[in-house]
């Protein structure tokens, strides 16, 4: 059996700082934002796609609450969130970006249609709902950072990323 | 004909970039850090042209990062380079260093090409680096990228070893500074700063200025040394503005540098120089979906003074004036999702004038195309192929200086090379890849190894010159490696087995001088540049780095053997030139980082065993001294006394190894404080 202290040291050696696989890596996700063209400029108003429900979304929905705190600074522009329920999902106007929690699986559909009519970038850290074409970014951080864009999700909803940008991440 | 052939390669290379711009356009601007923030890990353009992760590049590469820079002991980007496997780096004397890429370390090493944010600072007259003159300080460095092996299919001439490309910070959203200020003992001194400021929403400004000076090591008095002797003195300022409107990114800018040492030339003999080189700047780059277009120039100014205080009357140097002209173009385009193809046009021209060369004025022009295919079939494997050919045409005009050694026609000529490089990824699981990669290059000969004509001072009833020739052709190199990485938590481990074959090297004359005799219009000795032969070198890298908690630590060991097929050794010696003797065929470097609070201390122990050198004994004789092995140690220790501004202090070679410089003359142990501003 383990010793607590072989566990921790373990964790430290780990990297226990990086969110759980499960988990959106929020300042990665914050940081697409910014290859958006053209960049985005002053206040982005972000949602937080959630199940109230859901513990997992629940607890994912906390954590980017966390992370992104009273405002993330990211180029040119701040990001601050809001929850909004699933069930409200059709309120998306008016937001730039929008979280989209695991445990979304069977409503990320109607997510893709009210964000394609809205123009807003989905990021979730599901890849189910990137590959499904629901997402526009899927972003996991283990073992490596991944970042995912589906191009027909994005032509959808009229977002356009900076070439750079779109060499270095894996494009479906 | 040199005139002509400069106006159709001018008219060729704008219509290939009015015709590649519509169809094509872009290699855009790279913010590094905030794709380094996203990604995880460092992002380079070096080694293809497109962004591509560190831990996918298709070369050996070394990426120093901000954070590596600003916590090491170094004083310089030698310094920074030298703890990285594969690197060999010669501190000659205090201002002069020589960086190295898998062997072949000579004094003004013209097989490794050094760059700033794209533009060459490579100078050109004599095929050398002056590291105190880039015209950059530590406080403006994002990071460096260092590529092992040749890279000339994405380069050019002279990245015949590999590619030393600096990449200083962008202006931001906000304004930012740097700035240092430090003394130390040998009488170091150092106030440098940049800011940044941005002036409107879509323009900003960035300006940089530095002096720098260092007291000369003593030289002992069994080598042949001038009767002055220069210190170390540099100053440096440079400024650009950049402007950024909705996917264009346009900058431009400029900077001048003045550095005064003493050196070892290519023959061996030590010299006091002066430099001062200038430059104008300018890019435009456009971002597409498909990828973008990017159009590059500058101009390089550069007036060196060779031999200055040779001897205590002497108040004529030589003066060598180069200036160099470049412009480049290229595209690149996203095939699909996976493929990426870039295409580039460049043309350069490149003139040396000086009363001591075979007339007023050697130049010669350069019309390049080339490209590169980045493919991605799977998962699995990527394929890069790169190819590039070079077009150049010698020429001379002006007073011929008499009496002549080549007939003119000589420098009448041109010659075309082609360039390669090819890599295959496979990556063996989740996280482990293999990569197997070579290239062909080729070293161009200096304008002075083409043209010089320098009279040396010798007892000689009969004068001796020392003369370039027209008739060298480029240094070829061939060179093949694989590699293997893999990262076990969070340790990352590589290793990398290589070979690199130089064939035609050349060097300069050095003692015994095997000459040529001139009878008319009077009797006269020339010794000329000349290939000496070719050599081999094999060696294995290996890497690991990693972390635990808030210790970070980094180690490698560098095996080099050499074989080579050169001019006898046998005294007296013709050449200086024998990579066999004069590269470590044993290196290992070890770095610790520990932060805790607001105290950060690093410690570097670096071995490099015994080698030979080159020098001049006092008789005057050319000779090998053996050099003692060297375990140095380095530290820096800092401490944050606000956010914005730490104190440190820092020492390099702490354990006084007499051969930690890897040169004839002993390494001093030097240490400095000082206080460090950013923000």
């Amino acid at each position: 059996m383990l010793k607590p202290w072989t566990l921790a040291v373990g964790l430290v050696a780990l990297g226990c700082a990086t969110p759980l696989a499960a988990e959106l890596n929020v300042p990665i996700a914050v940081r697409v934002v910014s290859f958006i063209q053209p960049s985005p400029t002053g206040v982005v108003s972000a949602a937080i796609l959630y199940d109230p429900g859901d513990a997992a979304s629940e607890g994912e929905a906390a954590s980017i609450e966390r992370g992104v705190g009273s405002g993330l600074s990211v180029g040119r522009s701040v990001i601050r969130t809001r929850r909004v329920p699933v069930s409200a999902i059709g309120t998306l106007s008016g937001f730039r970006v929008a979280f989209v929690t695991v445990g979304l699986r069977t409503e990320q559909g109607s997510i893709a249609v009210a964000a394609n009519r809205s123009s807003v970038l989905t990021i979730s850290s599901d890849r189910s709902c990137v590959q499904n074409g629901h997402c526009v970014v899927g972003v996991t951080a283990s073992p490596k950072v991944q970042i995912t864009v589906n191009r027909a999700a994005a032509r959808a909803a009229n977002i356009r990323f900076g070439s750079a940008f779109l060499m270095l991440i894996k494009e479906i | 004909m040199g005139v002509s052939v400069s106006r159709v390669s001018l008219r060729l290379l704008l219509l290939t970039g009015v015709a590649l711009y519509p169809a094509t356009a872009l290699a855009q601007a790279v913010d590094y850090q905030a794709l380094q923030e996203t990604v995880g890990e460092p992002v380079t353009t070096s080694v293809t042209g497109k962004p591509q992760r560190a831990s996918e590049l298709p070369a050996s590469t070394v990426i120093i990062t901000r954070d590596d820079i600003v916590r090491s002991p170094a004083r310089d980007v030698p310094g920074l380079l030298k703890t990285y496997a594969g690197v060999d780096v010669n501190r000659w004397t205090a201002g002069q260093s020589d960086v190295a890429v898998r062997g072949g370390v000579q004094t003004y090493n013209a097989r490794l090409l050094v760059l700033v944010d794209g533009r060459q600072v490579y100078l050109d007259h004599y095929g050398m680096t002056d590291w105190n003159l880039l015209g950059v300080q530590l406080e403006e460095i994002q990071q460096i990228e260092l590529v092992r092996g040749p890279a000339n299919a994405l380069f050019g001439f002279n990245a015949a070893s590999g590619v030393v490309n600096i990449i200083t910070r962008r202006v931001g959203d906000a304004p930012s500074a740097a700035a240092t200020a430090e003394l130390g003992n040998y009488g170091i001194g150092k106030l440098a700063g940049s800011v940044t400021l941005p002036i409107a929403p879509m323009i900003g400004i960035r300006l940089a200025g530095a002096h720098t000076r260092e007291d000369e090591r003593d030289i002992p008095s069994r080598l042949l040394q001038p009767t002055q002797i220069f210190d170390v003195a540099s100053d440096q300022i440079s400024g650009d503005v950049t402007g950024s409107f909705d996917g264009l990114e346009a900058v431009i800018g400029g900077g001048h540098a003045t550095n005064s040492q003493i050196e070892y030339l290519p023959s061996q003999l030590l010299s006091n120089q002066d430099y001062r080189s200038s430059n104008v700047h300018g890019s435009v780059a456009r971002d597409t979906s498909w990828g973008g277009l990017t159009l590059n120039g500058y101009v390089n100014w550069l007036n060196a003074e060779y031999g200055v205080g040779t001897t205590a009357n002497t108040t004529d140097p030589i003066v060598l004036r180069n200036r160099i002209i470049v412009t480049q173009a290229s595209s690149l385009v996203r095939l699909d999702s996976d493929n990426t193809l870039r295409l580039g046009v460049e043309y350069r021209n490149n003139r040396l004038l000086s009363a001591y060369q075979f007339a007023e004025r050697i130049a010669y022009d350069v019309v390049s195309g080339n490209a590169m295919l980045d493919l991605h079939p799977d998962d699995r494997f990527a394929l890069t192929v790169a190819g590039r050919l070079d077009r150049l045409w010698l020429r001379q005009s002006g007073v011929i200086t008499q009496p002549a050694y080549d007939d003119p026609r000589d420098f009448d000529r041109a010659f075309t090379r082609f360039s390669f490089n090819a890599a295959l990824l496979i990556h063996t699981s989740e996280q482990g890849m293999l990569r197997i990669n070579g290239g062909r290059g080729y070293q161009l000969p200096s304008l002075a190894t083409f043209g010089s004509r320098l009279p040396i001072v010798t007892p000689s009833p009969i004068p001796i010159f020392v003369a370039g020739s027209p008739r060298l052709s480029p240094v070829l190199m061939w060179s093949g490696e694989i590699g293997y990485s893999h990262p076990l938590g969070a340790t990352r481990l590589d290793a990398t087995a290589f070979v690199t074959r130089t064939e035609n090297a050349i060097a300069s004359p050095g003692d015994g001088l095997q000459t040529e005799l001139f009878l008319s219009p009077l009797p006269s000795l020339v010794a000329r540049f000349r290939t000496t032969g070719n050599y081999t070198t094999y060696g294995t890298e290996l890497s690991a780095s990693g972390a635990i908690g808030s210790l970070t630590w980094r180690g490698n060991y560098t095996w080099t053997h050499t074989d080579e097929q050169l001019t006898s050794l046998t005294l007296p010696i013709p050449y200086a030139l024998s990579p066999r003797s004069t590269t470590p065929v044993h290196k290992a470097n070890v770095t610790l980082g520990y932060n805790v609070g607001r105290l950060s201390i690093t410690g570097v122990a670096r071995y490099t065993s015994a080698t030979r050198q080159f020098a001049f004994s006092s008789m005057p004789q050319l000779l090998l001294y053996h050099v003692d092995d060297a375990l140095a140690l380095d530290a820096r220790v800092g401490f944050r006394l606000t956010p914005a501004l730490e104190a440190f202090v820092a020492g390099e070679n702490l354990s006084l190894a007499s051969g930690a410089a890897v040169s004839p003359i002993p390494a001093d142990r030097h240490v400095r404080a000082g206080l460090q501003l950013a923000f």
